[in-house]
């Protein structure tokens, strides 16, 4: 062999093994494992998070642990779940046993979480997720607390408020088009896309939207990759509704949006549209997606509290876009595991547990506080309500995300109302105005 | 002790005889030695746990092959065994307490009952509308999985399932020695006259029909084997992760089983195995450049593919061994003539 070939097979294996997670790393980090799926959006926001938290921590000289400043180190660890459930366990037990991190944060497929929730509690080791929202990750907690109290959640809040918070987002369009356009009884078409996670939600609109005083018009259940759906837009038009109740995760948010505007239906969209949550949307919609409203976490101006606006502008000069929930994992980080670690004076995660599910702390999409359920067992879940977190329903006005929701929001006619700094009433598109104003 | 004697120098002479002399069947020797002695050298979990998992997949593919590959009924859904293995096992051991080593097995029996159930559909299908047809039945089932999500567990799957054994060595272990057993019964399987069979079958089945043999049973048990081998898989799966999710059903899995056949090589069982001993290990060490990990993964694939269609381990044995043109026995590449016939092998 020449000396060439010799050099360069010492070169990979000196690279190989310099990037092996056998290389001696420093003693005084905290090493964080960034878990998530890297290749796509959610998982691109759960390291940006991280590396933002990161980066603000030790630019002040890191962490306070005992007597010393120790400072952030993120292992990121590309998850692959959505295509690949045994690719996420791997990854988390490289993170536990290889990489040796201190905790972990992100995972975003529920039944993928499942799987590394597991591995993380077998290593007892500090899992805060971002990202999955079923709430059995956090009943774990409260049937077995020993094996899974090292679990907590840390965005977004859990499925059956998500659910419930559309349902509240429904009823306030629904007030609002009673009282502006005098409408005595509202039809609500219910549009979820063809997918399984959706099905349930069906019935559960079923039943909540007779409750809420307003009258079904029917369920349309478009692909989630429809590139027209103007027969499911005549239709509803030839219904006689008045709001579109919609659940859209998948790219048919688009043209969705798009033709409604095109057709001008008459009828109001709200409810979960992903693609909406995007700057991009206005774009890709040429300006017709216009009054569409969606559920979010978070958008330019709106306020929370004195945290949301430092991290969102802060987030928007680094990345140069809006946060999305997946990007709590600079709130899990900063607000959450610092200044328990500070406290604590340790990385003993026992320790951290204890003070962690104690703790009622702000962080830039409301305010923590761990539920317990109702037989009193901690559960590690968010407590959702005015004061906590709430999420928020943003709306596009003219070309702009405005924050819509909460504006004068009561949770019972007895609670106080809740606005949040930045959101404006809710615009009802001129057509429809037209066509119901009497 | 003389009988002792007599029995060990018997294997002696096997070893000598018909081992030693094939480089294929050294290299067998040698990697059934390693996957035995391996937890003597290391007792990393991460490492384990890569080799237990590499160790399921590998029974997932030989039993593809020896359906798809021997008997030429091109399954696409082949998922659908070790989604029903999985789900059969943490169902019996989730709501009926029964322990790994009863329900693993019996997730395989509901496996190879899903075979039967697909097997008798598909027998009148060949080739891509057989393949197609597969394809549409982990779907079908996963689809049945969201709509009893109390019964399945729905998009969460099935969690708190009993670990395998309460150790990863011994997790290693009972997969490792088990995978080792069942894909040498596969071997013999298609190395014995039913095995012959469904050769035949993949070659010509008109003309096999025409000799007497009932090919629709023959069919039914490539499949109903090939579904417990599957099941057995999707068992020890569901036991070692402690959760059975829609993720078994993946059409992603689906292929990844095709795509360990075709580049292990198929009609080998060996070749299948070995490719997941290759690519599965492979895809892991890759992490450490995560951001290519699957163009790199996908490269290695594609390059073996373009130079060696037949697969890696067909061409590796090719390349060491030669066939007698005279009485078919293989021989070490450096012979000139058989050790059995003495016919010249160039």
């Amino acid at each position: 062999m020449n000396k060439l070939g010799k050099g360069m097979i010492i070169s990979v294996i000196v690279f190989l093994f310099a990037m092996s997670p056998w290389a001696v790393v420093s003693a005084q980090e905290i090493k964080i494992g960034v878990i998530g799926p890297m290749k796509f959006v959610q998982g691109i926001g759960q390291w940006n998070g991280a590396t933002m938290a990161a980066e603000e921590i030790n630019a002040k000289g890191g962490i306070q642990v005992g007597n010393k400043k120790m400072k952030i180190k993120l292992v990121q660890a590309d998850s692959n779940e959505f295509l690949n459930v045994t690719d996420a366990t791997n990854a988390m037990e490289r993170l536990m046993t290889q990489d040796k991190v201190d905790l972990v944060v992100g995972g975003f497929r529920s039944e993928a979480v499942l799987a590394m929730q597991d591995i993380a509690m077998d290593h007892k080791k500090i899992f805060i997720g971002i990202g999955a929202a079923h709430p059995e990750l956090c009943e774990r907690v409260a049937k077995n607390y020993n094996t899974y109290k090292y679990w907590f959640r840390g965005s977004p809040f859990n499925s059956t408020y998500l659910v419930r918070t559309a349902f509240i987002h429904l009823g306030t369009v629904g007030a609002v088009m009673k009282q502006s356009l005098n409408i005595p009884m509202i039809k609500v078409a219910i549009v979820m896309e063809k997918a399984m996670w959706a099905d349930p939600m069906i019935p559960a609109a079923q039943g909540a939207i007779p409750k809420m005083g307003m009258e079904i018009a029917g369920v349309w259940r478009p692909s989630p990759v429809a590139t027209d759906v103007t027969a499911e837009l005549s239709a509803i038009q030839s219904s006689g509704a008045q709001i579109i109740f919609e659940i859209f995760s998948s790219s048919v948010g688009i043209p969705f949006s798009r033709q409604a505007g095109e057709l001008k239906i008459p009828a109001f969209q709200v409810g979960i549209n992903v693609e909406a949550q995007k700057e991009g949307f206005w774009q890709a919609t040429q300006g017709m997606g216009n009054y569409v409203m969606t559920s979010d976490t978070y958008a330019r101006g709106v306020e929370y509290n004195e945290l949301t606006k430092p991290f969102v502008d802060g987030y928007i000069k680094r990345f140069r876009e809006v946060p999305t929930y997946t990007a709590d994992t600079y709130t899990a980080i900063v607000y959450g595991l610092a200044p328990v670690i500070e406290q604590a004076g340790t990385l003993d995660s026992d320790k951290l547990v204890s003070i962690l599910e104690e703790r009622v702390y702000k962080i830039p999409a409301g305010t923590v506080k761990y539920m317990k359920n109702a037989e009193g067992k901690p559960l590690h879940d968010l407590t959702w309500g005015p004061g906590f977190t709430t999420g928020i329903a943003t709306q596009w006005q003219d070309g702009k995300i405005m924050g819509v929701w909460p504006y004068k929001w009561k949770l019972t006619p007895e609670s106080p109302e809740v606005t949040y700094k930045g959101v404006v009433p809710i615009k009802l598109p001129p057509w429809m105005i037209e066509k119901y104003k009497k | 002790m003389r009988l002792i004697f007599f029995y060990l120098g018997k294997l002696f002479t096997i070893i000598k005889n018909e081992v030693l002399v094939l480089p294929s069947r050294v290299a067998v020797g040698l990697f059934f030695l390693f996957m035995l002695l391996l937890p003597l050298f290391t007792k990393d979990i991460y490492l384990l746990r890569i080799f237990t998992l590499t160790s399921i997949f590998a029974i997932f593919a030989a039993s593809w092959d020896l359906l798809s590959g021997f008997t030429g009924q091109m399954n696409f859904g082949h998922a659908l065994f070790f989604g029903v293995g999985a789900y059969g096992a943490a169902l019996l051991n989730l709501h009926a307490s029964i322990p790994p080593w009863a329900s693993v097995p019996l997730g395989a029996l509901c496996a190879v009952l899903a075979g039967l159930i697909i097997g008798i559909p598909c027998l009148r299908l060949r080739g891509t509308y057989l393949a197609l047809t597969t394809l549409a039945f982990p779907i079908i089932l996963t689809g049945l999985i969201f709509a009893f999500p109390s019964f399945t567990g729905g998009e969460l799957g099935i969690s708190g399932i009993v670990r395998l054994t309460q150790s990863r060595v011994g997790d290693y272990y009972t997969v490792a020695v088990l995978m080792l057993g069942l894909c040498t019964v596969m071997w013999k399987i298609t190395d014995s006259n039913i095995g012959i069979i469904f050769h035949a079958i993949r070659e010509d089945e008109v003309a096999v029909r025409a000799s007497g043999v009932n090919t629709t049973r023959y069919k039914l048990l490539a499949f109903s084997l090939s579904g417990f081998f599957a099941g057995i898989s999707g068992g020890l799966y569901a036991h070692f992760m402690r959760i059975a999710g829609p993720s078994t059903l993946d059409l992603f899995l689906s292929f990844s089983v095709v795509i360990y056949a075709i580049f292990g090589g198929v009609v080998t069982i060996y070749g299948p195995v070995g490719a997941v001993f290759v690519l599965f290990p492979l895809l892991e060490f890759l992490r450490v450049v995560q951001n290519y990990r699957t163009l790199m993964f996908a490269v290695v694939v594609l390059l073996i593919l373009l130079y060696m269609p037949d697969g890696l381990f067909a061409w590796l044995r090719d390349k060491i061994e030669k066939e007698c043109p005279r009485c078919k026995i293989r021989n070490i590449a450096t012979r000139h003539t058989c050790r059995v016939c003495t016919a010249p092998l160039d």
